[in-house]
């Protein structure tokens, strides 16, 4: 167990908490500006997974992570707008709408990757390569931690305090949270509920749009069935644990990425236990952090989450 | 003079089952478009999917048997949607009740069998509740969503099975992840002979029946639909919210277990990681279209029984992947869900009174 300490895998660790925490980060974060909005998108997990593989197709089709990138954005848009159709315009029940979008992204893109691609042998993409900063990624311990990661892991960082600052210092934001806690005031105003609540919502869907790139083009050359498996389960957890706020939410996401980076470390050492513990430990620890939760301080989860607006009612 | 549009107070049931034929017929177009990009022809592809599905008898009593565990996930999501209580957790319930009742046969195996098979799906259904129970438990105590405990429990209990099946359960004779052959003597008998339709099925049949009187005809039903309505409408009725909670997800995670039995003892004769691929979600969407109603259930699990084989026939006339079924399935739910809204309003020609 010694060499589970030294410098350079304490290192490794830390950078690699770094590299996993990063499509948390992003699901979550948009996550929490739909929550805002009021709407509950248990659709997280399905919208990953289509942006994901919409990803790879498009970095395969085109030769580009560029493309893919975009492809990927485009398609959590759609999930997204799907979603906020069924949850903000028709007022469908939103539990019962995210499920189906992720049943629905589960058997989607299965479908189209045995149709289009596992007729080819083995079909492999470009990934986006590593990105040292320069001269921050010379500093001793953080450097290799924090500054020689992929552009989408800066990006993800970079995240927390923009959507902050939006959700907390813009006009835009300030109507966001409302739309969460009292819609009806909206409205008073003459201003668009529905309107609004598209826009975070595509807004949200467009960032976890973003973390399942990560997940294909940003980290490996192939897409499987499930690739996503459960980051955007997780991430919807990140969002109660974080108590609906971004720092918070950066905290709860790497918490989980040190346990997932911890765990492979133990695995990657060879430890005489069974790996399936390590693989459950994440969903584990995810129950565990919302009982811990449950008991302390005031939940900041919006009054209004999951409850459909409508015009006229007291 | 103009067509007006009210809402209904109550949503109206003859819509609600038009939207089901409705979003049938708007997953067919999709499924067309669908298959058409996949170069297949599609008089061979409907034909092939109808032929798998119900072309016959011996098809049809296929489809019945891939209906089995449908209709128990059905029914064991239905009794928690119906007080609002999102258990998502069926599939990982169905894999502790096979867990739980694979334990008790290796324990109690050389019974006879008219004693064993009851004691197999009593210990699926008390694997099934007790994790489901877990979930409620959460819920009540803590105010844990049972959305996502229930998730995050189908990750669990899918990694702990396969930890039993490469250690303490392996079968060493064999190069994949599964238990050693269970006895003859120990499986579910066939109804009829010459088909593979199990005792699994009568099974599945009671249980909607229990699940349907339950619902409406008892106490526990009434505080469960009390709850469905309005969980604080019924705490101030003196309903026991947190308690009722709990027992609901008992017997949802209970019902979702036998349906692990069935698997195992009728259909595989083994314990497998593959037991269940996706009963349990998609079980959810069969609740969601037969209305939450037990009786409906049994209907919608048939058909989408029939999906399942015709997606194999499917596969195997033209090439295109059998996984066109699961899309098909959430396209329908979706088309349902859109489709189901104009049962909350009503249309008539004439001038809005106000």
């Amino acid at each position: 167990m010694n060499e589970l300490f030294t410098e350079t895998i304490l290192i490794a660790v830390l950078a690699a908490t770094v590299r996993i925490a990063t499509p948390l980060i992003f699901a979550a974060l948009g996550e929490l500006i739909t929550e805002r909005a009021g709407i509950l998108n248990l659709g997280v997990e399905g919208t990953m997974l289509m942006a994901a593989f919409a990803g790879f197709a498009g970095s395969f089709a085109t030769g580009s992570t560029w493309a893919g990138l975009l492809a990927a954005m485009l398609a959590g848009a759609m999930m997204a707008f799907l979603m906020v159709f069924m949850a903000a315009t028709l007022k469908v029940e939103q539990v019962v709408t995210g499920l189906a979008l992720n049943l629905l992204a589960a058997g989607m893109s299965l479908y189209l990757f045995k149709v289009y691609f596992e007729t080819q042998s083995m079909p492999m993409t470009e990934v986006m390569p590593f990105m040292p900063i320069p001269y921050l990624a010379d500093i001793p311990w953080l450097g290799p931690i924090m500054f020689q990661q992929k552009g989408l892991t800066y990006l993800a960082f970079l995240m927390v305090p923009a959507v902050w600052f939006f959700l907390y210092r813009t006009k835009w934001g300030l109507e966001i949270r409302v739309l969460g806690e009292n819609p009806k005031v909206i409205d008073t105003k003459g201003m668009s509920v529905t309107l609004r609540q598209y826009g975070a919502v595509i807004m949200g869907g467009v960032l976890v749009g973003l973390g399942g790139a990560f997940v294909t083009i940003g980290s490996v050359v192939r897409f499987v069935p499930d690739i996503t498996a459960g980051r955007g389960w997780l991430a919807l957890v990140i969002v109660i644990a974080g108590n609906w706020r971004p720092s918070g939410i950066l905290l709860a996401a790497l918490v989980f990425a040190f346990l997932d980076a911890l765990q492979l470390q133990i695995q990657g050492v060879g430890v005489d236990l069974p790996y399936q513990i390590f693989l459950a430990l994440p969903y584990v620890m995810a129950v565990v952090l919302m009982v811990l939760k449950s008991r302390g301080g005031r939940s900041e989860q919006p009054g209004r989450l999951g409850i459909p607006y409508f015009r006229g009612e007291r | 003079m103009g067509i007006v549009v009210e809402k209904r107070l109550t949503p109206s049931t003859s819509w609600q089952v038009a939207s089901i034929i409705l979003a049938l017929l708007a997953s067919g177009l999709v499924s067309a478009l669908l298959l058409k990009s996949a170069g297949a022809d599609l008089g061979t592809a409907f034909g092939a999917l109808w032929d798998g599905a119900f072309g016959g008898w011996r098809a049809s009593w296929k489809t019945l048997v891939k209906a089995t565990p449908l209709i128990l996930t059905g029914v064991a999501v239905a009794v928690a949607f119906r007080a609002r209580i999102w258990n998502i957790g069926a599939e990982g319930q169905l894999f502790m009740g096979a867990i739980m009742s694979y334990w008790v046969y290796t324990l109690v195996g050389t019974l006879p069998p008219i004693i064993l098979i009851p004691i197999l799906f009593i210990a699926g259904f008390v694997g099934g509740g007790l994790y489901g129970g877990l979930a409620g438990w959460l819920k009540a105590r803590f105010q844990v969503s049972e959305i996502l405990t229930t998730v995050m429990l189908n990750y669990v209990a899918t990694y702990f099975l396969s930890f039993l099946l490469i250690g303490p359960w392996r079968n060493p004779d064999s190069f994949f992840q599964q238990s050693p052959p269970i006895d003859r003597a120990a499986r579910l008998p066939n109804l009829i002979g010459g088909t593979k339709l199990h005792l699994g099925f009568l099974v599945a049949i009671l249980a909607v029946a229990v699940i349907y009187v339950l619902i409406s005809r008892t106490s526990l039903g009434y505080e469960i639909r009390a709850m469905g309505m309005n969980a604080k409408a019924a705490r101030f009725k003196g309903i026991n919210v947190e308690r009722t909670a709990v027992i609901v997800m008992l017997i949802s995670g209970g019902v979702a277990g036998l349906a692990g039995v069935t698997e195992v003892f009728g259909v595989q004769g083994k314990l497998k990681p593959d037991i269940s691929v996706g009963f349990g979600f998609t079980g959810i969407i069969i609740a969601v279209l037969a209305l939450l109603n037990p009786i409906a259930i049994i209907f919608v699990a048939i058909l989408f029984g029939g999906f399942v084989n015709g997606g194999i026939k499917l596969q195997v006339a033209t090439g295109v992947p059998s996984t066109l079924t699961d899309a098909i399935q959430a396209i329908i739910l979706l088309f349902f869900l859109t489709a189901a809204v104009l049962a909350r309003y009503k249309f008539r020609l004439g001038t809005k009174d106000e």
